[in-house]
């Protein structure tokens, strides 16, 4: 199996950066790494899943009822997270509270269910998902980990800039912490990735 | 593209919705107990440490241990609720569990008077959903720490609660035995707490003069 084909959604077809999918749970839930992470790991869990399930079942779904079908299984792969979320990671679980519920809402779900695991097998269909997850992720983690580090001096909670720097007027960026700023920063990691990157453009 | 016909159709979204909701049923039943404890560990650790409890005793599951060796609930002569907790120092702290609103969502909290009556001898707070670096402080023990000593009733035993007060209690004409510093930047939030401060300390009044005396 050629590995290299679905690497695409981790820069070149980066669901957030390309894409502009899923962006609203991007600004929600990156004010700290920690729950930026572990909604990273949620999201890849189900798109992985619902990839691999709708696929396995694509001969059987008619055609007329598919969103249903695909928001039915999205849904309950979403619930299952929440409650496995509540009774393992409460803590974590909190902070994120309504965003888990609304990854069903996350289009990059629905999209790679649509674009790809209906016309897929199995196998393909569940890497596909799986490395747009971490596509998705890896811009969750780079905007949270920045967004802690200026808005509370830490990194996954713990503190990082020395209190000597406080001492002589350093100030944490409280602005930072609000999505606007999540904004910007997404803004910037785009550009950033389109300079680099040789795709046409638009 | 494959015609299905609408029985199948009938039949197979039927069979579908059946089998996920006998799953999420089955993981909900599962999951239930685990996700009460942890509800439990959280208002308990809360209750604890404004009792002023703090480390070893109420991290994770232990809390659960330490609390019912120390924690008695107990019904005021309104039938309100107050949790009466012996401090490491052996004296009764009084915890009055509080509710109100902030500025996204609910805030609660729990606040420990001490045996007199009157003085503050902890506080914590925590919110559902407030602004994180504004709102949101009033969880940090900077906030809460505030509370430590100050008194409810005034010199001439007047219930006046404790106002957290916008600008800085230094600025105010309020007396700082009376009051705490409002967040900066989280001025909706702060007149929740104020309010619900207010609010849910006043249906104690006659419980807190009786202990007074």
């Amino acid at each position: 199996m050629n590995i290299k084909k679905y690497l695409g959604p981790l820069s070149k077809d980066n669901p957030i950066l390309v894409q502009v999918l899923g962006v609203c749970s991007a600004l929600a839930v990156t004010a700290q790494l920690k729950p930026a992470i572990v909604m990273a790991i949620s999201v890849t869990a189900v798109a992985a899943l619902g990839n691999l399930i709708i696929s396995l079942l694509r001969n059987t779904i008619p055609p007329r009822i598919r969103i249903i079908v695909q928001l039915i299984i999205v849904a309950a792969l979403v619930i299952l997270t929440d409650q496995i979320l509540q009774a393992w990671f409460y803590d974590i679980s909190k902070m994120l509270s309504v965003f888990v519920g609304l990854i069903i809402t996350n289009c990059i779900l629905m999209g790679r269910i649509e674009a790809f695991a209906l016309g897929n097998k199995p196998i393909p269909s569940f890497f596909d998902g799986l490395f747009n997850g971490l596509g998705y992720g890896l811009v969750l983690a780079v905007v949270g980990f920045v967004r802690e580090l200026l808005a509370s001096g830490s990194v996954w909670n713990h503190k990082i800039i020395p209190d000597s720097f406080y001492a002589h007027g350093y100030m944490n960026n409280g602005l930072v912490s609000l999505p606007p700023m999540a904004l910007i920063l997404i803004g910037l990691l785009v550009w950033i990735q389109r300079s680099g990157s040789k795709t046409e453009k638009i | 593209m494959k015609n299905f016909s609408n029985k199948y159709i009938f039949i197979y979204i039927t069979v579908l919705v059946i089998i996920v909701a006998v799953l999420l049923a089955l993981a909900s039943i599962t999951l239930q107990p685990r996700q009460n404890e942890n509800r439990k560990i959280e208002s308990y650790t809360q209750i604890l440490m404004a009792a002023g409890y703090s480390g070893n005793e109420i991290s994770g599951r232990s809390v659960i241990k330490t609390y019912q060796q120390v924690a008695d609930s107990v019904l005021t002569d309104n039938n309100l609720l107050v949790i009466k907790v012996k401090t490491e120092d052996g004296s009764h702290n009084y915890i009055i569990p509080l509710r109100g609103k902030g500025l996204w969502g609910p805030v609660w909290g729990y606040i420990a008077v001490a045996a007199d009556g009157n003085t503050i001898a902890g506080a914590v707070f925590a919110h559902k959903g407030e602004t994180p670096g504004l709102g949101a402080e009033i969880a940090n023990p900077q906030f809460s720490d505030e509370f430590k000593g100050k008194q409810l009733f005034d010199e001439n035993g007047e219930f006046v609660s404790i106002r957290v007060v916008k600008g800085g209690v230094a600025n105010s004409n309020i007396n700082p035995l009376h009051g705490v510093d409002a967040i900066t930047g989280g001025t909706v939030t702060s007149n929740g707490v104020d309010k619900m401060l207010k609010d849910c300390l006043g249906r104690y009044k006659e419980f807190l003069k009786k202990l007074r005396q």
